[in-house]
């Protein structure tokens, strides 16, 4: 500093040394905070970066299949399919509507939907959208083939569920679909996921944890758009595979009794009486859990609303008055109250007076003087009414009805399951507010009135009478399986429900005979021919207007003459509010024994029956397609 | 001892400073290259290829700057800092956005962005009117005139909006005016405003976007009539603290007449900022504080920054190992943020060897300032050494979470020409200063 004096000097010097401690004061700050970051907070730090970069999806694990009890052909599986995604920030220079177009085209669907997918900023939306699912495999293909001209189109295997041929089995196998918000809240602890799928009703839902299986998870390295890095290190918790579920359901005999029913509303149930094993289980009408895989939320909601409650399982779901099948009960009550002598006859005139009301028997004409076998023959109500009123009274009855397992669940393991009514004073005191009438018990007597059961009770008690007094708790799983091996992991035993002990072993053989004798002599004479079993049964034909909500019923057990109950099936059968005419509950109890026992198809036993020119009237409808109400409503 | 003319022009280079700046480069060409490696490591960016160029060509402006004598430039300032001032208002009217700021003037693919390079011509003009047009004249004069030079482009920058590059020409501009002997109660008038308005915005972005419970107190500055309430108070005050001044003569005036003046200015400034800034300009400005506050938004940079260079440890991940800037994590990675992936793969140890290259480098430029032949050299010296360190400060203060997010690159390691030709320019300024330095002092 050549102009400088020696004062300029020191000045610079001193504020070049002031600059030169500011700058190496800031540097040093920097420092220590960089030791501090780098250092002593290192594996903070490096947890953080390892978590930004670590995704963790779940590897579904493969749910179990249902097979039905001949292991043979599964009724639900699993098809591969794939769901499309799209990553809009990857669509490059593709302008998004023609690409919509073009996938839409692909994918035999609505562009629009795509379109409506697309967030207001997709121009930097790295997160995929999943714009379709249930996509068949060579519709991928064809995608993967021409991958460049879908750029930020991706796909993944989702399987989903399907069931093979599900006809009338709906009800029973149920459907899967993605679970709920409420549904989380009370299953997180048992290891679901918001990912999850869960059974909704039938099987599926029952055994869930027994199907579903346990996801395992991938932990994978992505990158900030959240794409996988092939170099980044993989750990896989591998999944466990759900378990296959074998039912106790004859395919053969559901189909058999499907079609038996036809397309009447009502419930068939068939089952084993010695184990309590379900054979078949009816409710139609059914619907076609499959629709529920399609895209869109239409079909759900038409089935949902659908004023026939497709959704209804009849044969436990919901009660109905037994009619003229409760007057089994009645015998076993006074058989087991030795109440009135069953050889003593009472005369029907076809009416009866109570009071100051009349109440006429299905036989205006009367029927004469009747025994208790010739009065469960004919159904008559005035024989029953007498007896109910004269001899036992509302609490014998309903004690024996509840003895048989009326008025509360069978405990089968579908859910939903309805416990019917079994009335008696204090129930009408606590519902209605009013004295329990004679009149009352006179409706009760001959299955009317407050009484409410499901098929599958009444089946509970035609499989006591059969079983002289032993009640099995009904079941539909048989066993439960290893996937793919068949190994058998569980065996469902056997389990006696309850014992009807008010009645000794004379009074069930009594009974049985009656049944029998309803057949040979009485109200189901002219409905069934079968010659391959022995049945024994009672008719539930509403046919008297004490009350005007009245079902066609027809309960049976067979082969009568069986060396062991082993043998027996129980047929259950019943029609809501069906035609009169139509009588269809018998007919169709009889068309299930004959392929049962003679080992038929409905169509051979349908042919036969023809052939034999058995009946006069011919009302047998074809069954619409499987599963699908509407369509054949419309 | 025989000096030869090579051996004289070897003496008076300063070799130190070349090697620590050309040893910058490469490092800084090596993390460009490893800032466009991709998770599968291949090489996705041609960005490295064209920072040698920049090096290359750069290197040869930083020759051609050693080698004009620098003091020519005394009668050139003028014209060159008018020219850059009509090529800031061109750029205003005909410039490339980048990043949402028209701060780029491009002839095709070829851009460059001349309020980098203004910061030397500043500097030369600061110089060049504190040391040679400025003798003679008032504290206040000469602090006035340096204040139009260094305010002029900074009102034109922000227009761009660019509130990163206008913010550098404030230092430079203090710490010459500090050299230039400017008095202290001068100097620390705009300071004490300046302080104020930084942490009163700060604090009323704070209160804005952060604070759970806002304060009233900065209703103050949004609202009108609260607003004129105080300003108008304010203003009467000085009015009669002024007077009594011009009345009684008595020296404690002054300062409590200093003071109202700092608190009104700063008042004034602040509820200025808090019109002007947008929402997000301020939550980029404050949520260096809390990055949580906003983790996707605003704090992801932070975020991403902090976890790059924590994780990489006392010797780092390796060269081309970091993983949150290959998986992409590290936004703007070879320009804005260049040092988090160069303390994320070389850790600590590497960082404090980037350290000490740039405090030589500053020290150096503090040495040649005292060692310069004139004041204008001197002046320049220390423009270019607050330049490049409030550039560092801020720079690495941002990538490690100390400092607002401004988007000022990391001279020397920063992907880009115009920064990098701007730093090799004032190095050759330096050069130019010490070779011609004289032996009186040295």
């Amino acid at each position: 500093m050549i102009e400088g004096d020696e004062r300029g000097k020191r000045f610079l010097h001193t504020r070049l040394m002031l600059f030169g401690g500011l700058f190496l004061a800031v540097f040093l700050v920097l420092i220590g905070h960089l030791f501090n970051l780098q250092i002593i907070e290192k594996l903070e730090w490096e947890g953080r970066a390892q978590a930004v970069s670590r995704r963790s999806e779940p590897l579904l694990a493969q749910r179990g299949f249902i097979w039905d009890r001949n292991h043979d052909v599964p009724l639900a599986v699993n098809i591969d399919s794939f769901a499309i995604d799209i990553v809009p920030a990857e669509f490059q220079s593709e302008n998004p509507e023609e690409l919509a177009k073009k996938l839409a085209d692909k994918l035999d669907m609505d562009s629009n939907g795509i379109l409506e997918a697309l967030p207001q900023n997709w121009k930097n939306y790295w997160n995929p959208i999943e714009v379709a699912s249930g996509i068949p495999y060579k519709a991928i293909v064809e995608i993967a083939e021409s991958v460049e001209e879908y750029p930020g189109v991706f796909w993944q295997s989702k399987p989903h569920r399907w069931y093979n041929d599900v006809g009338s089995l709906s009800h029973v196998l149920g459907y899967v679909g993605n679970i709920t918000i409420e549904e989380l809240q009370i299953l997180y602890n048992e290891g679901y996921a918001n990912t999850s799928s869960l059974g909704k009703s039938g099987i599926e839902k029952a055994f869930d944890g027994i199907l579903r299986g346990k996801d395992g998870q991938i932990f994978r390295t992505v990158d900030v758009k959240g794409r996988y890095l092939e170099s980044g290190r993989e750990d896989i918790i591998p999944p466990e595979n759900g378990l296959d579920a074998v039912l106790t359901i004859d395919r053969n005999i559901q189909s058999l009794a499907e079609k038996a029913l036809g397309p009447r509303k009502g419930a068939v149930v068939v089952l084993r009486p010695g184990t309590g094993e379900i054979l078949a289980m009816v409710s139609y009408p059914s619907f076609n859990p499959n629709l529920f895989m399609k895209p869109g939320p239409g079909s759900f909601a038409s089935l949902s609303l659908n004023s026939d409650f497709p959704f209804l399982n009849r044969a436990i779901n919901s009660g109905y008055a037994p009619a003229s099948t409760f007057k089994l009960v009645m015998t076993a009550a006074l058989l087991g109250e030795q109440a009135f002598d069953p050889n003593k006859r009472i005369l029907c005139r076809g009416y009866m007076t109570l009071g100051n009301r009349k109440f006429w028997c299905h036989k205006r004409s009367g029927h004469g003087y009747l025994n208790l076998q010739e009065a469960l023959a004919e159904s008559c109500n005035i024989y029953f009414g007498t007896v109910g009123v004269e001899h036992l009274g509302i609490d014998t009855i309903s004690r024996y009805a509840r003895a048989f397992g009326l008025g509360s669940i069978t405990g089968i393991e579908l859910d939903g399951e309805n416990s019917g009514i079994v009335p008696d004073a204090d129930w009408k005191k606590s519902i209605y507010h009013s004295p329990w009438t004679l009149g009352d018990t006179l409706n009760a007597s001959i299955g009317q009135g407050f009484l409410l059961v499901t098929p599958l009770q009444m089946a509970n008690v035609v499989a006591g009478i059969a079983n002289k007094g032993i009640i099995y708790r009904p079941y539909i799983l048989k066993e439960v399986r290893r996937s793919g091996t068949g190994v058998v992991v569980e065996r469902t035993e056997p389990e006696i429900l309850r014992t009807v002990d008010l009645l000794d072993e004379r009074g069930f053989d009594y009974l049985q005979w009656a049944m029998r004798s309803v057949i040979t002599e009485g109200t189901g004479k002219f409905a069934i021919y079968t010659k391959s079993a022995d049945v024994a049964g009672k008719t539930g034909t509403g046919e008297i207007g004490f009350d005007d909500r009245w079902h066609d019923w027809f309960v049976a057990f067979g082969p009568y003459k069986a060396k062991t109950p082993a043998e027996r099936i129980v047929v259950v059968v019943m029609v809501e509010a069906a035609d009169s005419y139509d009588w269809w509950a018998p007919k169709a109890t009889d068309i299930i024994f004959e392929g049962v026992f003679g080992k038929k198809g409905y169509e051979d036993v349908i042919k036969e029956w023809q052939e034999r020119r058995v009946w006069w009237s011919w009302s047998t409808r074809d069954l619409p397609g499987s599963g699908t109400p509407d369509e054949a409503e419309e | 001892m025989n000096t030869g003319k090579g051996s004289l022009i070897l003496q008076r280079l300063d070799i130190g400073l070349i090697v620590c700046v050309v040893g910058l480069m490469v490092l800084g060409v090596a993390f460009v290259y490893s800032s466009g490696v991709n998770s599968e490591s291949q090489q996705m960016s041609g960005e490295w290829i064209k920072q040698i160029i920049w090096s290359v060509t750069g290197l040869v402006f930083m020759a051609g700057a050693a080698f004009i004598d620098y003091r020519r430039w005394q009668a050139l300032a003028i014209p060159m800092y008018i020219g850059y001032l009509l090529v800031l208002v061109l750029v205003l009217f005909a410039g490339n956005y980048v990043k949402g700021a028209r701060s780029w003037l491009g002839i095709g693919s070829f851009g460059i962005q001349p309020s980098e390079f203004g910061k030397i011509i500043v500097i030369i003009m600061l110089a060049w009117w504190f040391g040679e047009q400025g003798k003679g004249e008032s504290d206040l004069r000469q602090s006035l005139g340096a204040i139009i030079i260094a305010m002029v482009p900074v009102g034109l920058i922000l227009l761009q909006p660019d509130l990163g590059t206008a913010f550098v020409y404030i230092p430079i501009l203090f710490t010459i005016a500090f050299f230039a002997g400017i008095g202290w109660r001068v100097l620390l008038f705009p300071l004490a405003v300046g302080v104020l308005i930084v942490s009163g915005v700060l604090g009323y972005a704070w209160n804005e976007h952060i604070a759970d419970t806002p304060l009233n107190l900065f209703r103050l500055f949004t609202e009108m009539r609260l607003f004129r309430t105080v300003f108008l108070s304010s203003l009467g005050l000085i009015v009669m603290t002024a007077a009594g001044w011009f009345i009684f003569h008595r020296r404690y005036f002054l300062p409590i007449l200093y003071g109202l003046g700092v608190f009104s200015m700063a008042f004034i400034g602040i509820a200025g900022a808090a019109r002007v800034l947008r929402g997000y300009q301020m939550m980029r400005l404050v949520v260096f504080l809390n990055p949580q506050i906003d983790p996707r938004g605003a704090g992801w940079h932070i975020i991403q920054s902090v976890t790059a260079v924590g994780s990489g440890g006392i010797a780092g991940k390796g060269f081309l190992q970091g993983t949150q800037s290959h998986y992409r994590y590290l936004p703007e990675q070879s320009t804005d943020f260049i040092f988090s992936i160069i303390a994320e793969e070389i850790g600590f140890l590497g960082c404090l060897f980037v350290f000490a290259l740039f405090a030589y480098i500053i020290i150096r430029a503090l040495r040649i300032a005292y060692t310069s032949f004139d004041k204008f050299g001197s002046y320049i010296a220390v423009g270019v050494a607050a330049m490049i360190s409030f550039h560092v400060i801020e720079n690495i203060g941002m990538a490690i979470g100390v400092m607002p997010i401004t988007g000022i690159p990391l001279f020397f390691l920063s992907y880009g020409g115009s920064s990098l030709w701007t730093a090799l320019m004032a190095m050759g300024l330096l050069l130019s200063i010490h070779f011609r330095r004289s032996y009186k002092f040295a």
